[in-house]
């Protein structure tokens, strides 16, 4: 009988100490959850910014926090947050804009369940091209999609941002019925099938496919936006805009919880735009992260969030077949 | 190269460094020794402490955490028939036998070393060879992957233990479960059964739990008799290897650190991979077969110079092609980036110093892993000395709040407490659970490399046939199944006899 409650003791001693650390924390802490991998772009930035915020403020201080998991750890932060609490998450327009259209089931929340804070930066998606076929410019490719060769597409994840540029821009051109979307498990590995010879084109993030470009194996052929790439390696890179294509950059909104007082807000947005403000962070965002900084209104992420919605319901079919 | 060892040391031989690489090295083994508190989750946990460090101290504690990690899983296999971390699971195979046999340190001895020299031998090969090896493994295209995850599927006869179909149908078990979550062809939903926690399909570390740590318990405890732990008494071995183990885990540990290289350089697979690959390897090869299983000294080498060997591995594609070759190596790049690191061949000769300084410090990592070790290991033994009516609960609430930790959420709890009352059925069955462990870490990367060379190649099967590479791996296919078809063979003639 002492054994056992002895056992009991241990057991329930430790589960009381490991509560009251889970519950413990300083008041002015706001915890970031970003939904992504721990060595994706925003979680980061994320960590970046967390580090900076005690330099920018006092009284707030930001802990990232990286849970992959996408819907499902939005879905649990939803439910278990609410204004007051110290809590801001991650979403972008892979949850608000494709996962809402395509599969709703998988979100218990929508944009009214958030009050948003501030969106950190902005990421211009690059079309690589297999270097065997000397891609580069927009003409290039309209000229290889004339010519009715094979398109298979290396993208991150079958129903992602990546997969959605491709078919809206191979749809525009009319070979969506040539497309093939090659998904691949990560952003890297995508990078990698075209220089494989696995795919003819991968889409990716300018900082994935940089050193696969320096090594010769890709050329870069277009990027995903209105005009040409004005910094980094791939400055001059012409954009799909300018021929008028569709595009969207890739961005990560700051939410907090619906209902957070309009005050609490404003001091939070200000002590990232403060941060993004700095000069480290910004030529670190530029330069090592190929990202831009791309503060914005809460008009300006309504106004994304449905361009990419229409830009989704228009290409769904080629990409969701 | 040689111009930038001379600079690497001087920026490696600090004392900052060598605190860090300790501290590291200490935190990582502690913490893969915990079942549940993976070596990603304790990276994770530790990231932002680098954020604050420059480059190189930043590295050398995450390659401290990473390579201690390595080793640090192998002590709860060993002592609690518990991996600490997913790749220790082919070590339990023989450590925790081998500790039942009253040699329990020699079993702890002989991962430290196997993991020393696995360590160290895949850091000299990331310092001399790494550029021309990820040369080659950057031609490894999906249709090799597939290869070799079926080559990695062969194994599966070497765990079924009595029973090969036993053993096939509980691969079969881990095969459907890896399937749970999204397509990753498609994005459709698969047996998910409208419960949106599995549309991101079960977290291996949270099975891997419930699979042998929580029925090792349920099942101690259906037998009044036993004694959690090993009898105290039998922890009284002197810790000695014999002249002829020695002897007897060069080759093993050669070999396995080649195949863990060999592994480790694949961008996608891993430790656990590694240690499967080269324990069936080593088993295939040995003298003494009928060991494995019961206490190999073999096995236990093989399996751990194998996953430690894949660390310096890894970080081959990451620091020449900017390719994570895992997934805590994928975090660790953060650390370099933030730092304004963006690896790749080119930092090579932009930053050829730092470079080669985190490589040297690699080497040096598994040098204070091997002397922390060593303490530790007399530390660790006395975990067997520790009271049941202590032990039990403390290993049922790390259990609990390893499963929480993963994803930070009380549904996984669940999920180990469902996947311990599987294992439990499978035991009362006699069907072994490490076929379902090996079936959930190759299902999802076998069928998913499988559908994608297929839709590459339009449905044309000469794909899997297509490169030199696939043509390798075929045969080492042919040569596996021909090893077991022997081996059952011989099994049976032998049975016969005996009747």
């Amino acid at each position: 009988m002492k054994k056992r409650i002895l056992s009991m003791g241990v057991a329930l001693g430790m589960m009381a100490s490991m509560m009251v650390g889970m519950t413990a924390q300083a008041a002015e802490t706001w915890t970031v959850t970003c939904p992504w991998a721990p060595s994706g772009v925003a979680a980061m930035v994320s960590q970046q910014a967390a580090t900076k915020s005690t330099e920018y403020s006092d009284d707030l201080i930001l802990v990232a926090e990286a849970v992959k998991g996408d819907a499902a750890t939005v879905n649990t932060w939803v439910a278990s947050n609410q204004a007051g609490d110290n809590s801001l998450v991650f979403a972008g327009e892979g949850l608000l804009s494709i996962t809402s259209l395509l599969d709703p089931a998988k979100l218990q929340f929508d944009y009214e369940n958030f009050a948003y804070v501030e969106n950190l930066y902005s990421s211009i998606f690059v079309l690589s091209a297999e270097a065997s076929l000397g891609l580069e410019g927009v003409e290039a490719l309209e000229a290889y999609v004339e010519s009715g060769e094979a398109i298979s597409v290396a993208v991150n994840g079958a129903t992602g941002s990546e997969a959605f540029l491709a078919a809206a821009l191979f749809g525009a051109m009319g070979a969506g019925d040539q497309l093939k979307l090659v998904p691949y498990e990560s952003a890297a590995e995508a990078a990698q099938a075209v220089a494989k010879g696995e795919t003819t084109f991968a889409v990716s993030h300018q900082s994935q496919i940089q050193e696969t470009y320096q090594q010769g194996d890709v050329t870069i052929v277009c990027a995903f936006d209105e005009s040409a790439l004005e910094n980094g390696p791939f400055a001059g890179v012409e954009g799909v805009g300018e021929y008028g294509y569709p595009y969207f950059r890739n961005r990560c909104f700051v939410m907090a919880p619906a209902g957070t007082e309009e005050e609490t807000v404003t001091a939070l947005r200000t002590l990232y735009d403060d941060i993004l403000a700095d000069e480290e962070v910004t030529s670190w965002l530029q330069d090592t992260m190929l990202l831009e900084v791309d503060t914005m209104t809460e008009e300006d992420v309504k106004a994304h969030i449905e361009n990419v919605k229409a830009i989704v319901e228009e290409y769904e079919e080629i990409v969701a077949g | 190269m040689l111009q930038f060892i001379g600079p690497a040391a001087g920026l490696l031989f600090t004392l900052q460094n060598i605190i860090w690489i300790n501290l590291g090295v200490f935190i990582g083994s502690v913490f893969a020794a915990i079942p549940g508190l993976s070596v990603i989750l304790c990276v994770i946990l530790f990231l932002p402490v680098t954020y604050r460090l420059s480059a190189i101290p930043g590295m050398m504690f995450l390659l401290g955490i990473y390579c201690a990690g390595g080793y640090g899983g192998s002590v709860s296999a060993i002592l609690i028939n518990t991996p600490g971390t997913p790749h220790a699971a082919a070590t339990m195979l023989d450590g925790h036998p081998l500790s039942k046999q009253g040699r329990t340190k020699v079993a702890l001895k002989i991962a430290l070393y196997a993991s020393t020299f696995g360590g160290i031998f895949s850091a000299i090969t990331l310092l001399f060879l790494g550029p021309q090896v990820a040369q080659i493994a950057s031609q490894l295209g999906t249709a090799e992957y597939f290869m070799v995850c079926l080559f990695g599927l062969t194994i599966i006869a070497g765990v079924s233990g009595k029973s090969m179909v036993k053993g096939i149908i509980s691969a079969c078990i881990g095969l459907w479960i890896s399937c749970i979550g999204s397509d990753p062809m498609t994005s459709y939903d698969r047996f998910t059964f409208g419960v949106p926690r599995l549309y991101l399909g079960l977290d291996l570390a949270v099975c891997l739990i419930g699979l042998f740590a929580l029925v090792e318990i349920m099942s101690r405890a259906e037998d009044k008799k036993e004694v959690l732990h090993v009898d105290t008494r039998k922890m009284k071995d002197d810790g000695v290897l014999t002249p002829d183990e020695k002897k007897r885990i060069r080759l093993p540990i050669f070999l396995s650190s080649l195949i863990g290289v060999m592994v480790g350089i694949i961008p996608g697979t891993g430790a656990s991979e590694a240690s499967w690959f080269s324990y069936n390897t080593v088993k295939n090869i040995s003298k003494h077969k009928e060991e494995f299983g019961h206490g190999s000294v073999e096995g236990i080498a093989a399996a751990e110079a194998a996953n430690n060997a894949v660390t310096g591995a890894t970080l081959i594609p990451l620091l020449t092609l900017g390719i994570p070759g895992d997934g805590t190596v994928a975090i660790m790049l953060s650390a370099l980036m933030i730092n304004g690191l963006n690896p790749g061949l080119s930092l090579f000769t932009t930053d050829g110093d730092i470079m080669y300084a985190i490589m040297l410090g690699l080497i040096l990592v598994n040098v204070f892993m091997l002397l922390q070790g060593k303490l530790l290991t007399q530390l660790f033994a006395k975990v067997v000395l520790i009271p049941k009516e202590i032990l039990t609960p403390i290993i049922v609430i790390f259990c609990f709040a390893g499963a929480y930790s993963v994803n930070k959420n009380y549904f996984d709890v669940g999920v180990t407490l469902v996947f311990a009352l599987i294992a439990w059925i499978l035991r009362k069955f006699d069907m072994p659970a490490v076929p379902i462990l090996l079936g959930m870490v190759l299902g999802k990367m076998t069928e998913t490399n499988f559908r994608r060379a297929l839709f590459i190649s339009d449905g044309n099967p000469k794909i899997f046939f297509s490169s030199i590479y696939c043509i390798i791996f075929l045969l080492l296919i042919i040569v596996a199944i021909g090893a077991i078809v022997r081996s059952k063979m011989t099994e049976n003639k032998a049975a016969n006899k005996g009747e």
